[in-house]
């Protein structure tokens, strides 16, 4: 106990200096001092309800866009496999890395979540339950899914998302990737707990 | 940097900048025309070409990516002097008007019947979403319909 | 001797030529055919004016009829006018026939889609007694060629040039049947004529032939004109000519245009609406990759450089300091966009409806519509070669000749000096009715020495249209107790479209009194209303408009029409029996009745429709063609569905009829997208959306499954058909999605509550 609290508060430490030494995407961020699993878990939360995450984990068929996360344009579906319809592909526009002259966005394998893992309209709560549910998440163990949230170029595009059509950066989550690993990481070592609300 | 792809069925190496998209190399670089520029932002559709069998808005398309593919263009959709099915079903039932659009959208149809060879109504409005302004999307319907049928026989 | 033609080239092709232009007289030899076979002719053959009415003869009247009555005139006279742009101007064209007996038509208008080229080519055709297949049909190129004069628009192509081309290629073929005669010594009369070879006692010739031997023509004095019944070209359904360049993809377009050398421009346009250029800070882009040179001007600034990406690129490194007079809110335009506010104009009077909309029992209704954009495929472009003392100019425009001369006084050259060649547009719907984007090709062009092409990029083109304006409409009407209208008054305000454009001279604006493009359709089309009156309110608003596919009566169809549903419905009667109850019993009036009747017919008015849907109707007259509309609609998750148009529409002698049905099927897909979808907003002083999807638009799944075109030829003489068939569309749905929801949509783009 005494051991874990002495590595959370060196943890922490470096994390800050780190982020203040280099001043990444979000200057107005702090990170607190102590951060508890519950804190952990709110700034996790936080990034994953973001509209750069939001947006390709639709409830429905339709992939949202924008910072008003509105409808995909052009009728554009998920199709049966997340990458859209048979012959109209997310990939007949998004590419594996963002387009500076368009401003279409792009990063490996852009796609929609899958369907069970659509959290339009859920509490961070109900998102966090289907997270760690295997039935919902692709059969993926507490592992998998750290490893996902931390490594995968799809998410970590969320902090690299470009420019939109009219060359405006887009907007990215409240916390940086850095804080954002660093959260899931201390949410999952100390049991992917899941508060009441 | 220097690229090499397939286009038309032909090889080319082309010396661009990597992110350069693809429309400008192949309508000014290679001089192929029928490509069109509409909107530069994946939007419209109308340089939408073929990239290993698979649609693609060439505009929103970095010409390194092209490396080691082959691009089907609206110059290579007929062979020689014989009309695509696409093409032949769109003079069939008169679509173009101004014919700007129209590359993008043949090339967009022909994609689609590969992949569904007998596209129902859904699977067009689903897989056909290129902008057309004169209002052909009633002929183009018929005309892709028709494309369908003349493909199978 | 084939040979030796072939091998010279240019100089094998006798032209001729006949011009209706008073300043290009037949007998008068130009420059250009010097070279040639030029031919002599010995007579001049009749002119003939083709205005029947027009702003000009209106001015003789003024002299006597004092100015409001008059102007009234004018207003009905522009509303009934064949050729609503010309002025003193004539069309004018000409023919070339080749060696190979082809004939090259050289189009004084260009082709946009509409299919002009083909319509042309069929009724030269006919008269020449050629196949279609023998007719090439080329945009006239403007230095050694006459243009038009004015511009291709107005749905006035084929109705203006109807009565020239027939009459230059009955001409045409009767002096080349005189010169048949004249070779063999046979009269005349005895030849016969088909495809193009003229036949007689056993021998041949073909066109081509006869004009390589003829070396003074015989002009007839009077041609007879084909009747009707002997058409065998006007009126067949024949593919348009254009058909296999666009299937192909051949490079037919401005942009597809390439000149050996020839280096890409960008010029920096405002992102914001009432911003005049100040200055620029070039010193990044100077350095950019690929640049050749940064052109500053005293009103723009654009740069030249290797490659388009690398102009791209360098434009976005220019400063530029914009001088914003204000910063523009929605509100704002919104509250200037009233009737009531600005200058207003009695544009139609009848009767008196002022004092009858006075009484009690006045229905009153008011509608808006909002800033719309071209969003035409192909952006604005030109490619510009400036040499010593002459210019060339490659650019899609419907404004041959304005190009030409605002290219000529920027450069200080003469208009003779300066070539436009018109391409093939990737559409036009107007937008190209002013180029000037062509000035600052030219002037970059010059800067470096070189062939330079410019083009907007697509956030330029929403930002910099010329948009159509926004409107607002106040309607009130009485009903008698027959349940008819006894009067009915319409207001319309809007910003300018034929005003303020350089299309209309400072004294037609003067002399109309209003802006006959924002009133367009705005008129009471049923005249057997005892009171009726018409008033045009004058906004000037702070950003372009201008004409916009046909202008006004997008706006004033749907709110007159949705009102007049309203009203038949308030009188307990049957929309249609209610207009059809309404109509004077004139031509005009008969044509209305027709199409009214037809629509309805074809469209199963009045029976039962399937389960969910409704039928909605609505009718405008405009180029004097009528059309009527019923749409077939139903709601669907919230959404309006159109699954089926009924369209009935009168342009007079049909010259294609599958011509006539692509322009009202792709008007009736316009219509609906302008009417459902599309909304221009000024937010910070900037006008938005600046992409596609954003500026919503119909799409395939938004075109109905079924659009049913019903053709009357209740006129002797074609009238337009490019524009007519987007008047009804908007009342015809907003009229069927009342009957479904009993919610009156008075707005567009139409939304449910």
């Amino acid at each position: 106990m005494k051991i874990n609290l002495t590595h959370t508060v060196w943890l922490s430490l470096i994390v800050l200096i780190m982020s203040a030494a280099v001043p990444i995407i979000q200057p107005s961020e702090h990170l607190p001092r102590l951060a508890t699993p519950h804190q952990a878990f709110d700034k996790m939360m936080s990034v994953l309800m973001h509209k750069r995450c939001m947006n390709c984990h639709p409830s429905d068929d339709r992939p949202r866009q924008g910072e008003d996360s509105h409808v995909h344009n052009f009728g554009v579906q998920r199709g049966k496999d997340n990458h859209g319809t048979l012959s109209l592909r997310c990939q007949t526009c998004h590419q594996s890395e963002n387009n500076p002259y368009s401003g279409v966005p792009g990063a490996p394998h852009w796609g929609l979540a899958p369907k069970s893992m659509g959290w339009q309209g859920l509490s961070r709560v109900a998102i966090a339950k289907a997270l760690l549910d295997p039935a919902k998440n692709g059969d993926r163990s507490l592992k998998d899914i750290v490893k996902h949230l931390t490594e995968d170029k799809l998410v970590a595009w969320a902090w690299n998302p470009g420019v939109d059509a009219s060359g405006k950066a887009r907007e990215t989550p409240p916390v940086s990737r850095q804080a954002f690993i660093k959260a899931v990481k201390q949410w999952a070592e100390a049991g992917a707990n899941i508060p009441e609300k | 940097m220097k690229i090499s792809f397939t286009i038309n069925g032909k090889t080319q190496t082309v010396e661009a900048d990597e992110n350069t998209p693809l429309l400008w190399v192949i309508r000014d670089g290679l001089g192929l025309k029928g490509t069109k520029f509409g909107c530069g932002k994946a939007a419209c559709g109308a340089c939408t070409v073929q990239v290993d069998g698979g649609a693609v808005r060439s505009c929103s398309y970095a010409v390194k990516f092209a490396q080691g593919k082959s691009i089907t263009t609206i110059e290579g959709l007929s062979q020689g002097k014989e009309l695509h099915p696409v093409q032949q079903a769109w003079v069939e039932e008169i679509v173009p008007q101004c014919g700007y659009c129209q590359p993008g959208f043949m090339m967009a149809t022909a994609a689609l019947l590969d992949k569904i060879p007998q596209p129902s109504d859904d699977d067009i409005d689903e897989n056909i979403v290129n902008v057309c302004r004169c209002g052909t999307y009633y002929r183009m319907r018929k005309a892709i319909h028709r494309a369908a049928k003349i493909k199978q026989s | 001797m084939h040979r030796h033609l072939r091998t010279c080239g240019l100089s094998l092709k006798a032209c001729l030529y006949q011009s209706y232009y008073k300043n290009y007289p037949l007998t008068r030899k130009y420059d250009y055919m010097k070279d040639n076979n030029s031919v002599n002719i010995k007579s001049k053959p009749r002119r003939r004016f083709l205005i029947k009415a027009s702003i000009g003869t209106a001015v003789i009247l003024g002299a006597w009829a004092g100015i409001a009555p008059m102007r009234r005139i004018v207003a009905k006279k522009i509303n009934e006018i064949d050729l609503e742009y010309e002025n003193s101007y004539k069309p004018i064209t000409w023919f070339e026939v080749k060696a190979d007996n082809t004939i090259v038509l050289h189009s004084p208008k260009v082709e946009m889609g509409q299919g002009v080229f083909t319509g042309m080519a069929q009724i030269a055709a006919e008269e020449l007694e050629v196949s279609i297949a023998q007719v090439q049909v080329v945009n006239a190129v403007s230095l050694d060629r006459p243009v038009d004069k004015f511009a291709t628009g107005g749905s006035t192509s084929i109705a203006g040039l109807w009565d020239v081309l027939r009459e230059l290629a009955a001409q045409m073929r009767e002096m080349l049947r005189n010169s048949a005669a004249n070779i063999w010594n046979v009269p005349a009369e005895s030849l016969t004529i088909k495809n193009g070879v003229v036949t007689g006692k056993g021998q041949q010739l073909t066109y081509g032939q006869i004009v390589q031997k003829t070396t003074e023509w015989e002009v007839p004095k009077e041609v007879k004109l084909k009747d009707k019944k002997e058409y065998k070209v006007i009126g067949k359904a024949i593919p348009r000519i254009d058909l296999k360049p666009k299937v192909m993809g051949e490079p037919i377009f401005g942009l597809d245009v390439s000149m050996p050398g020839m280096l890409y421009g960008a010029v920096v346009r405002p992102d914001k609406i009432d911003a005049t250029f100040k200055s620029a800070d070039t010193s990044q882009a100077e350095k950019m990759p690929g640049v050749v040179k940064v052109v500053l001007e005293k009103d723009f600034v654009g740069v030249v450089a290797k490659t388009y990406v690398q102009a791209h690129n360098a434009k976005k490194a220019i400063k530029v300091q914009w001088k914003v007079n204000r910063v523009w809110q929605q509100k704002d335009i919104e509250d200037m966009l009233k009737v009531g506010e600005g200058t207003d104009f009695v544009i139609q009077k009848k009767g008196s409806a002022k004092r009858a909309l006075r009484e009690d029992g006045v229905i009153e209704a008011s509608f808006s519509t909002p800033i719309g954009a071209h969003a035409h495929l192909e952006p604005n472009g030109a490619v510009a070669l400036v040499e010593k003392n002459k210019a060339t100019i490659k650019i899609s425009t419907q404004v041959v000749n304005m190009t030409r001369e605002e290219v000529a006084k920027r450069l200080e050259l003469n208009t003779n000096q300066v070539e436009v060649q018109a391409t093939f547009l990737g559409g036009g719907f107007g937008r190209r009715l002013h180029t000037p984007n062509a000035v600052q090709a030219a002037v970059l062009s010059k800067a470096v020495g070189k062939p330079v092409h410019v083009f907007f990029d697509r956030q330029e083109e929403f930002q910099n249209d010329t948009f159509r304006p926004p409107t607002h409409h106040v309607l009130r009407a009485t009903l008698n107790k027959k349940g008819l209208i006894h009067a009915i008054e319409h207001n319309v305000s809007s910003g300018d479209v034929a005003f303020g454009s350089p299309l209309t001279p400072g004294y037609a604006e003067i002399l109309a009194g209003a802006d006959f493009g924002a009133w367009r359709g705005g008129m009471i089309q049923y005249e057997a209303i005892p009171n009726f009156r018409a008033v045009s309110w004058r906004v000037k608003l702070p950003f372009a408009t201008s004409w916009w596919r046909s202008l006004g009566l997008l706006a004033n169809t749907f709110a007159i029409e949705s009102f007049i549903d309203e009203l038949a419905l308030k009188a307990g009667k049957d929309p249609v029996q209610f207009r059809l109850a309404q109509i004077q019993n004139d031509e005009r009036g008969q044509r209305l009745k027709g199409v009214i009747e037809a629509a309805a017919k074809k469209a199963n008015w009045g029976k039962p429709v399937p389960k969910g849907r409704a039928l909605g109707f609505a009718a405008s007259t405009d180029a004097n063609t009528p059309v009527a509309q019923v749409a077939e609609v139903s709601i669907d998750n919230g959404r309006i569905k159109v699954h089926k148009v009924t369209c009935a529409i009168d342009p007079g002698i049909v010259v294609n009829p599958d011509g006539v049905r692509a322009q009202c099927e792709g008007a009736i897909i316009m219509g609906i997208s302008a009417s459902m979808f599309e909304k221009m907003e000024i937010k910070d002083g900037a006008v938005g959306p600046t992409i596609y999807g954003a500026y919503e638009m119909a799409l395939m799944r938004d075109a109905p499954k079924e659009i049913d075109v019903v053709l009357l030829e209740g006129s002797s003489k074609p009238s337009g058909v490019g524009e007519p068939p987007l008047g009804p569309i908007g009342a015809a749905i907003a009229n069927a999605v009342y009957q479904l929801t009993n919610q009156r949509l008075r707005s567009l783009p139409l939304t449910l509550a």
